[in-house]
Protein backbone atom coordinates (compact mmCIF):
# COMPACT_ATOMS: atom_id res chain seq x y z
CA UNK A 1 0.00 0.00 0.00
CA UNK A 2 1.27 3.16 -0.94
CA UNK A 3 2.60 6.00 1.55
CA UNK A 4 -0.69 8.10 1.41
CA UNK A 5 1.21 10.69 3.46
CA UNK A 6 -0.34 12.39 6.80
CA UNK A 7 -3.99 12.32 7.20
CA UNK A 8 -4.29 15.16 9.12
CA UNK A 9 -3.16 17.48 6.14
CA UNK A 10 -3.79 15.24 3.32
CA UNK A 11 -6.02 17.28 1.02
CA UNK A 12 -9.76 16.64 0.27
CA UNK A 13 -12.31 18.73 -0.95
CA UNK A 14 -15.67 18.63 -0.69
CA UNK A 15 -18.01 21.01 -3.47
CA UNK A 16 -20.86 22.46 -2.05
CA UNK A 17 -24.31 23.24 -4.21
CA UNK A 18 -24.84 26.90 -2.68
CA UNK A 19 -27.53 27.96 -4.18
CA UNK A 20 -29.46 24.51 -3.25
CA UNK A 21 -28.23 24.93 0.25
CA UNK A 22 -29.93 28.38 0.15
CA UNK A 23 -28.60 31.70 1.70
CA UNK A 24 -27.10 31.46 5.28
CA UNK A 25 -29.63 33.33 8.23
CA UNK A 26 -28.53 36.71 8.33
CA UNK A 27 -27.18 38.39 11.44
CA UNK A 28 -26.20 35.40 13.07
CA UNK A 29 -25.42 35.52 16.57
CA UNK A 30 -21.89 35.05 18.07
CA UNK A 31 -22.17 33.00 21.68
CA UNK A 32 -18.72 33.47 22.18
CA UNK A 33 -18.61 35.69 25.64
CA UNK A 34 -15.16 36.37 26.67
CA UNK A 35 -11.66 37.60 24.87
CA UNK A 36 -9.05 35.46 24.39
CA UNK A 37 -10.22 32.38 23.55
CA UNK A 38 -6.70 30.91 22.60
CA UNK A 39 -5.24 28.85 25.28
CA UNK A 40 -1.53 30.39 26.03
CA UNK A 41 -3.49 33.62 26.40
CA UNK A 42 -6.35 32.72 28.47
CA UNK A 43 -6.04 32.64 32.36
CA UNK A 44 -8.29 29.93 34.21
CA UNK A 45 -8.41 32.65 37.03
CA UNK A 46 -10.42 34.55 34.40
CA UNK A 47 -14.20 35.07 35.85
CA UNK A 48 -15.90 33.66 32.91
CA UNK A 49 -14.04 30.33 33.62
CA UNK A 50 -15.50 30.20 37.67
CA UNK A 51 -17.78 27.49 37.60
CA UNK A 52 -18.09 26.77 33.95
CA UNK A 53 -19.10 24.36 31.19
CA UNK A 54 -15.51 24.90 29.10
CA UNK A 55 -15.25 23.73 25.59
CA UNK A 56 -11.72 23.01 24.74
CA UNK A 57 -12.08 22.85 21.27
CA UNK A 58 -9.21 22.08 18.46
CA UNK A 59 -8.36 25.00 16.15
CA UNK A 60 -10.30 23.77 13.53
CA UNK A 61 -13.52 22.46 14.68
CA UNK A 62 -14.85 25.76 14.74
CA UNK A 63 -14.77 25.94 10.69
CA UNK A 64 -15.98 22.10 9.76
CA UNK A 65 -19.47 22.19 11.81
CA UNK A 66 -22.00 24.56 10.34
CA UNK A 67 -23.50 24.82 13.79
CA UNK A 68 -20.99 25.36 16.12
CA UNK A 69 -21.76 28.61 18.02
CA UNK A 70 -25.43 27.68 18.69
CA UNK A 71 -25.10 23.90 19.45
CA UNK A 72 -21.93 23.83 21.08
CA UNK A 73 -20.44 27.15 22.13
CA UNK A 74 -23.37 28.63 23.60
CA UNK A 75 -23.56 28.59 27.07
CA UNK A 76 -19.62 27.89 27.61
CA UNK A 77 -16.33 29.22 28.35
CA UNK A 78 -14.23 28.35 25.24
CA UNK A 79 -10.11 27.90 24.95
CA UNK A 80 -8.63 26.47 21.49
CA UNK A 81 -6.09 24.83 20.91
CA UNK A 82 -4.08 22.78 18.05
CA UNK A 83 -1.85 19.46 19.77
CA UNK A 84 -0.35 19.52 16.28
CA UNK A 85 1.41 22.45 15.37
CA UNK A 86 1.38 24.40 19.06
CA UNK A 87 4.90 25.00 21.38
CA UNK A 88 4.98 24.53 24.75
CA UNK A 89 2.57 22.19 25.27
CA UNK A 90 3.47 21.16 29.15
CA UNK A 91 1.94 24.80 29.66
CA UNK A 92 -1.50 23.23 28.20
CA UNK A 93 -1.81 20.66 30.76
CA UNK A 94 -1.28 23.04 33.41
CA UNK A 95 -3.58 25.48 32.32
CA UNK A 96 -6.05 22.71 31.63
CA UNK A 97 -5.34 21.77 35.75
CA UNK A 98 -5.80 25.33 36.49
CA UNK A 99 -9.06 25.38 35.03
CA UNK A 100 -10.37 21.95 36.80
CA UNK A 101 -8.48 22.82 40.34
CA UNK A 102 -8.66 26.58 40.62
CA UNK A 103 -11.51 27.48 38.45
CA UNK A 104 -13.02 24.74 39.66
CA UNK A 105 -15.04 24.49 36.46
CA UNK A 106 -18.50 22.07 36.20
CA UNK A 107 -17.74 20.41 32.85
CA UNK A 108 -15.37 20.25 30.20
CA UNK A 109 -16.10 19.30 26.62
CA UNK A 110 -13.14 18.26 24.39
CA UNK A 111 -14.03 18.42 20.60
CA UNK A 112 -11.49 17.25 18.25
CA UNK A 113 -11.54 16.59 14.68
CA UNK A 114 -10.95 13.17 12.79
CA UNK A 115 -7.18 13.34 12.24
CA UNK A 116 -5.37 11.49 14.26
CA UNK A 117 -2.77 14.19 15.64
CA UNK A 118 -5.98 15.90 17.12
CA UNK A 119 -6.74 13.03 19.52
CA UNK A 120 -3.67 14.92 21.12
CA UNK A 121 -5.98 17.19 22.36
CA UNK A 122 -7.89 14.54 24.64
CA UNK A 123 -4.82 13.40 25.83
CA UNK A 124 -3.72 16.61 27.34
CA UNK A 125 -6.92 17.31 28.72
CA UNK A 126 -6.48 13.37 30.47
CA UNK A 127 -3.09 14.25 31.48
CA UNK A 128 -4.29 17.08 33.28
CA UNK A 129 -7.30 15.46 34.95
CA UNK A 130 -5.02 12.40 36.18
CA UNK A 131 -2.73 14.79 38.02
CA UNK A 132 -5.53 17.18 39.21
CA UNK A 133 -6.44 16.89 43.34
CA UNK A 134 -10.15 17.46 41.81
CA UNK A 135 -12.39 15.64 39.69
CA UNK A 136 -14.54 16.60 36.50
CA UNK A 137 -16.83 15.45 34.16
CA UNK A 138 -14.94 15.16 31.17
CA UNK A 139 -16.99 14.58 27.60
CA UNK A 140 -15.06 14.27 23.94
CA UNK A 141 -16.47 14.86 20.88
CA UNK A 142 -15.14 13.93 17.41
CA UNK A 143 -15.85 15.98 14.24
CA UNK A 144 -15.56 14.78 10.72
CA UNK A 145 -14.22 16.89 8.29
CA UNK A 146 -16.95 17.47 6.41
CA UNK A 147 -18.19 18.94 9.72
CA UNK A 148 -20.69 15.72 11.50
CA UNK A 149 -20.11 14.44 14.42
CA UNK A 150 -18.65 11.33 14.64
CA UNK A 151 -18.03 10.12 18.31
CA UNK A 152 -19.62 11.47 21.46
CA UNK A 153 -18.28 9.74 24.75
CA UNK A 154 -17.65 10.69 28.62
CA UNK A 155 -13.99 10.27 29.16
CA UNK B 1 -55.16 3.25 20.43
CA UNK B 2 -54.28 6.49 22.41
CA UNK B 3 -56.05 5.47 25.64
CA UNK B 4 -54.04 2.58 26.03
CA UNK B 5 -50.67 4.14 24.84
CA UNK B 6 -51.70 6.49 28.27
CA UNK B 7 -52.86 3.68 30.79
CA UNK B 8 -50.56 2.67 33.46
CA UNK B 9 -48.89 -0.87 32.18
CA UNK B 10 -50.76 -3.03 35.20
CA UNK B 11 -53.99 -1.73 34.11
CA UNK B 12 -53.08 -2.57 30.49
CA UNK B 13 -51.47 -5.92 31.39
CA UNK B 14 -54.56 -6.98 33.96
CA UNK B 15 -56.91 -6.53 31.00
CA UNK B 16 -54.54 -7.53 28.20
CA UNK B 17 -52.63 -10.48 29.91
CA UNK B 18 -51.09 -12.01 26.70
CA UNK B 19 -48.83 -8.34 26.34
CA UNK B 20 -47.15 -9.82 29.53
CA UNK B 21 -45.12 -12.03 28.69
CA UNK B 22 -44.18 -10.68 24.93
CA UNK B 23 -42.93 -7.42 27.00
CA UNK B 24 -40.86 -9.74 29.09
CA UNK B 25 -39.17 -11.20 25.25
CA UNK B 26 -38.33 -7.44 24.92
CA UNK B 27 -36.49 -7.32 28.56
CA UNK B 28 -39.31 -5.06 29.61
CA UNK B 29 -39.41 -6.61 33.15
CA UNK B 30 -42.76 -4.48 33.40
CA UNK B 31 -44.82 -7.74 35.08
CA UNK B 32 -42.76 -7.96 38.00
CA UNK B 33 -42.97 -4.27 39.03
CA UNK B 34 -45.02 -4.07 42.31
CA UNK B 35 -45.90 -0.70 41.15
CA UNK B 36 -47.10 -0.68 37.50
CA UNK B 37 -48.57 3.03 37.19
CA UNK B 38 -45.39 3.38 34.12
CA UNK B 39 -47.47 4.62 31.18
CA UNK B 40 -47.00 1.96 28.17
CA UNK B 41 -45.88 4.86 25.61
CA UNK B 42 -43.36 6.03 28.50
CA UNK B 43 -42.47 2.31 28.94
CA UNK B 44 -41.86 1.54 25.42
CA UNK B 45 -40.05 5.10 24.73
CA UNK B 46 -37.74 4.33 28.13
CA UNK B 47 -36.07 1.63 26.90
CA UNK B 48 -35.04 3.18 23.86
CA UNK B 49 -35.39 -0.07 21.71
CA UNK B 50 -34.15 0.11 18.22
CA UNK B 51 -36.63 1.61 15.95
CA UNK B 52 -37.51 -2.21 14.05
CA UNK B 53 -37.86 -3.89 17.41
CA UNK B 54 -40.30 -1.05 18.68
CA UNK B 55 -42.45 -1.60 15.50
CA UNK B 56 -42.35 -5.18 15.61
CA UNK B 57 -43.25 -4.74 19.65
CA UNK B 58 -46.23 -2.54 18.67
CA UNK B 59 -47.20 -4.42 16.20
CA UNK B 60 -47.57 -7.25 18.41
CA UNK B 61 -49.47 -5.09 21.09
CA UNK B 62 -51.77 -3.82 18.71
CA UNK B 63 -52.70 -7.25 17.84
CA UNK B 64 -54.11 -8.33 21.12
CA UNK B 65 -55.70 -5.25 21.66
CA UNK B 66 -57.90 -4.94 18.81
CA UNK B 67 -57.27 -8.73 17.16
CA UNK B 68 -57.81 -9.33 13.24
CA UNK B 69 -57.81 -5.47 12.88
CA UNK B 70 -54.20 -3.71 11.66
CA UNK B 71 -53.42 -0.08 13.78
CA UNK B 72 -50.62 1.13 13.09
CA UNK B 73 -48.89 3.14 16.43
CA UNK B 74 -45.45 4.47 17.01
CA UNK B 75 -44.25 6.23 20.44
CA UNK B 76 -41.03 7.43 18.90
CA UNK B 77 -41.94 8.59 15.60
CA UNK B 78 -39.56 11.04 13.85
CA UNK B 79 -36.49 9.16 16.07
CA UNK B 80 -33.74 8.90 13.92
CA UNK B 81 -32.71 5.44 12.71
CA UNK B 82 -29.75 6.08 13.98
CA UNK B 83 -29.91 6.24 17.58
CA UNK B 84 -31.00 2.82 18.16
CA UNK B 85 -30.17 0.94 21.60
CA UNK B 86 -26.73 1.33 22.33
CA UNK B 87 -24.27 -0.58 24.46
CA UNK B 88 -24.37 1.35 28.34
CA UNK B 89 -22.00 3.63 29.02
CA UNK B 90 -22.83 5.71 31.63
CA UNK B 91 -22.38 9.17 32.51
CA UNK B 92 -20.06 10.07 35.34
CA UNK B 93 -22.51 11.55 37.47
CA UNK B 94 -24.57 8.21 36.57
CA UNK B 95 -21.68 5.89 37.26
CA UNK B 96 -21.24 6.52 40.91
CA UNK B 97 -24.81 5.53 41.25
CA UNK B 98 -23.84 2.11 39.29
CA UNK B 99 -20.84 1.53 41.39
CA UNK B 100 -22.87 2.22 44.39
CA UNK B 101 -25.65 -0.58 42.94
CA UNK B 102 -22.74 -2.82 42.98
CA UNK B 103 -22.28 -2.71 46.71
CA UNK B 104 -25.60 -3.18 47.56
CA UNK B 105 -26.00 -6.01 44.93
CA UNK B 106 -23.07 -8.03 46.95
CA UNK B 107 -25.33 -7.77 50.21
CA UNK B 108 -28.33 -8.72 48.43
CA UNK B 109 -26.69 -12.04 47.09
CA UNK B 110 -25.79 -12.94 50.42
CA UNK B 111 -29.60 -12.32 51.84
CA UNK B 112 -30.43 -16.18 51.22
CA UNK B 113 -27.58 -17.50 52.71
CA UNK B 114 -27.81 -14.79 55.56
CA UNK B 115 -31.72 -15.72 56.52
CA UNK B 116 -31.15 -19.39 56.25
CA UNK B 117 -31.80 -21.28 59.42
CA UNK B 118 -31.66 -17.52 60.87
CA UNK B 119 -32.64 -18.60 65.07
CA UNK B 120 -33.58 -14.80 66.20
CA UNK B 121 -33.01 -16.32 70.21
CA UNK B 122 -29.06 -16.87 69.17
CA UNK B 123 -27.20 -13.24 69.94
CA UNK B 124 -24.84 -13.95 66.65
CA UNK B 125 -28.04 -14.21 64.74
CA UNK B 126 -29.46 -10.94 66.26
CA UNK B 127 -26.09 -9.07 65.49
CA UNK B 128 -26.18 -10.49 62.19
CA UNK B 129 -29.62 -8.98 60.90
CA UNK B 130 -29.07 -5.44 63.43
CA UNK B 131 -25.95 -4.71 60.73
CA UNK B 132 -27.30 -6.07 57.94
CA UNK B 133 -30.16 -3.66 58.85
CA UNK B 134 -27.74 -1.26 59.57
CA UNK B 135 -26.19 -1.66 56.31
CA UNK B 136 -29.32 -0.63 54.41
CA UNK B 137 -30.39 1.78 56.36
CA UNK B 138 -27.07 3.66 56.29
CA UNK B 139 -25.60 2.64 53.29
CA UNK B 140 -28.69 1.78 50.72
CA UNK B 141 -31.12 4.18 52.13
CA UNK B 142 -29.48 6.99 54.33
CA UNK B 143 -26.70 7.10 51.41
CA UNK B 144 -27.54 6.26 48.03
CA UNK B 145 -31.18 6.59 48.12
CA UNK B 146 -31.21 9.66 49.06
CA UNK B 147 -28.60 11.02 46.79
CA UNK B 148 -31.62 9.69 43.85
CA UNK B 149 -34.82 11.22 45.72
CA UNK B 150 -32.59 14.67 47.03
CA UNK B 151 -30.76 15.20 44.27
CA UNK B 152 -31.46 13.13 40.94
CA UNK B 153 -35.06 12.67 40.68
CA UNK B 154 -35.12 16.60 41.43
CA UNK B 155 -34.19 17.40 37.85
CA UNK B 156 -37.26 15.61 36.59
CA UNK B 157 -40.50 16.35 36.82
CA UNK B 158 -41.47 14.36 40.26
CA UNK B 159 -45.00 14.16 38.36
CA UNK B 160 -43.87 11.44 36.55
CA UNK B 161 -45.01 7.96 36.50
CA UNK B 162 -41.22 6.35 36.33
CA UNK B 163 -39.92 8.39 38.96
CA UNK B 164 -42.88 7.96 41.17
CA UNK B 165 -42.71 4.35 41.10
CA UNK B 166 -38.89 4.36 41.87
CA UNK B 167 -39.91 6.30 44.73
CA UNK B 168 -42.54 3.89 46.05
CA UNK B 169 -39.87 0.82 45.58
CA UNK B 170 -37.72 3.03 47.97
CA UNK B 171 -40.56 3.11 50.04
CA UNK B 172 -42.26 -0.29 50.42
CA UNK B 173 -37.95 -1.51 50.85
CA UNK B 174 -38.13 0.81 54.12
CA UNK B 175 -41.71 -0.93 55.03
CA UNK B 176 -39.92 -4.86 54.88
CA UNK B 177 -36.85 -3.02 56.46
CA UNK B 178 -39.22 -2.20 59.51
CA UNK B 179 -40.76 -5.14 59.32
CA UNK B 180 -37.69 -7.31 60.13
CA UNK B 181 -36.75 -5.12 63.45
CA UNK B 182 -39.88 -5.20 64.73
CA UNK B 183 -40.32 -9.28 64.37
CA UNK B 184 -36.49 -9.39 65.87
CA UNK B 185 -37.85 -7.79 69.23
CA UNK B 186 -40.74 -10.36 68.95
CA UNK B 187 -38.28 -12.92 67.75
CA UNK B 188 -40.26 -13.83 64.97
CA UNK B 189 -38.24 -15.91 62.48
CA UNK B 190 -40.75 -16.90 59.36
CA UNK B 191 -41.13 -12.95 59.17
CA UNK B 192 -37.80 -11.63 59.61
CA UNK B 193 -37.32 -13.67 56.98
CA UNK B 194 -39.93 -13.00 54.38
CA UNK B 195 -39.17 -9.77 54.79
CA UNK B 196 -35.52 -9.77 54.42
CA UNK B 197 -36.18 -11.88 50.60
CA UNK B 198 -39.18 -9.40 50.22
CA UNK B 199 -36.47 -6.58 49.97
CA UNK B 200 -33.96 -8.44 48.52
CA UNK B 201 -36.97 -9.08 45.68
CA UNK B 202 -37.47 -6.11 45.30
CA UNK B 203 -33.77 -4.67 45.65
CA UNK B 204 -32.38 -6.82 42.81
CA UNK B 205 -35.29 -5.21 40.53
CA UNK B 206 -35.20 -1.88 40.86
CA UNK B 207 -31.42 -1.48 40.74
CA UNK B 208 -31.76 -3.82 37.44
CA UNK B 209 -34.30 -1.57 36.00
CA UNK B 210 -32.13 1.67 36.87
CA UNK B 211 -28.98 0.14 35.74
CA UNK B 212 -30.61 -0.79 32.54
CA UNK B 213 -33.09 1.36 31.72
CA UNK B 214 -33.68 4.42 34.25
CA UNK B 215 -30.08 5.71 34.38
CA UNK B 216 -29.28 5.78 30.73
CA UNK B 217 -32.75 7.32 30.09
CA UNK B 218 -32.06 9.99 32.42
CA UNK B 219 -28.29 10.04 30.76
CA UNK B 220 -30.02 10.91 27.50
CA UNK B 221 -32.10 13.61 28.89
CA UNK B 222 -29.70 15.55 30.98
CA UNK B 223 -27.25 18.27 29.13
CA UNK B 224 -23.83 18.32 29.91
CA UNK B 225 -23.85 20.86 32.54
CA UNK B 226 -26.94 18.97 34.31
CA UNK B 227 -24.82 16.03 34.72
CA UNK B 228 -21.66 18.32 36.17
CA UNK B 229 -24.10 19.74 38.86
CA UNK B 230 -24.68 16.27 39.14
CA UNK B 231 -21.41 15.01 40.17
CA UNK B 232 -20.28 17.72 42.36
CA UNK B 233 -23.43 17.44 44.30
CA UNK B 234 -22.93 13.62 44.69
CA UNK B 235 -19.45 14.35 45.52
CA UNK B 236 -20.29 16.37 48.28
CA UNK B 237 -22.53 13.59 49.74
CA UNK B 238 -20.03 11.15 49.29
CA UNK B 239 -17.53 13.49 51.19
CA UNK B 240 -20.21 13.72 54.03
CA UNK B 241 -20.64 9.80 54.08
CA UNK B 242 -17.08 9.01 53.79
CA UNK B 243 -17.43 7.24 57.14
CA UNK B 244 -20.56 5.47 56.69
CA UNK B 245 -18.88 3.96 53.15
CA UNK B 246 -15.96 2.93 54.77
CA UNK B 247 -17.69 1.36 57.68
CA UNK B 248 -20.40 -0.37 55.59
CA UNK B 249 -18.03 -1.83 52.87
CA UNK B 250 -16.00 -3.35 55.06
CA UNK B 251 -18.81 -4.72 56.55
CA UNK B 252 -19.79 -6.37 52.72
CA UNK B 253 -15.91 -7.65 52.74
CA UNK B 254 -16.35 -9.20 56.53
CA UNK B 255 -19.85 -11.02 55.43
CA UNK B 256 -18.54 -12.13 52.30
CA UNK B 257 -15.84 -13.56 54.26
CA UNK B 258 -17.94 -15.34 56.79
CA UNK B 259 -19.89 -16.60 54.39
CA UNK B 260 -16.85 -18.07 51.67
CA UNK B 261 -15.64 -19.77 55.05
CA UNK B 262 -18.65 -21.44 56.18
CA UNK B 263 -19.15 -22.72 52.26
CA UNK B 264 -15.70 -24.06 52.71
CA UNK B 265 -15.90 -26.23 55.95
Amino acid sequence: MAFEGCPGSKMAYFPRNVEQEGAPAANVTSQLRQWPVQLHLVSPMAPYFQGADVLLSADCVAYALGNFHSDYLKGKALAIACPKLDAEQDIYVEKIKGLIEDAKINTLTIMIMQVPCCSGLLKLAEQAAQTANRKVPIKYMVVGVQGEILQEAWV
Amino acid sequence: MDKYLNRGIKEVISEFPAIGPILDEYNIGCTLCGVGTCLLKDIVQVHNLQPEEERELMGRISGIVFPGRHVELSVTAGRSAASGKPEIKYSPAMQGLVDEHAVIKRVLAMVPVIIEGLDASRDEDRTLVRDTVDFIRSYADRYHHAKEEEILFKEFDENLEMVKVFNEDHRIGRGHVKAVLEALETGDNRTIQEHFMGYGELLTGHIKREDEVLYPWMDRNLSTSQIGRLFSRFASVDGQFRDVREKQEAFVKTLEEKYKHEEVK
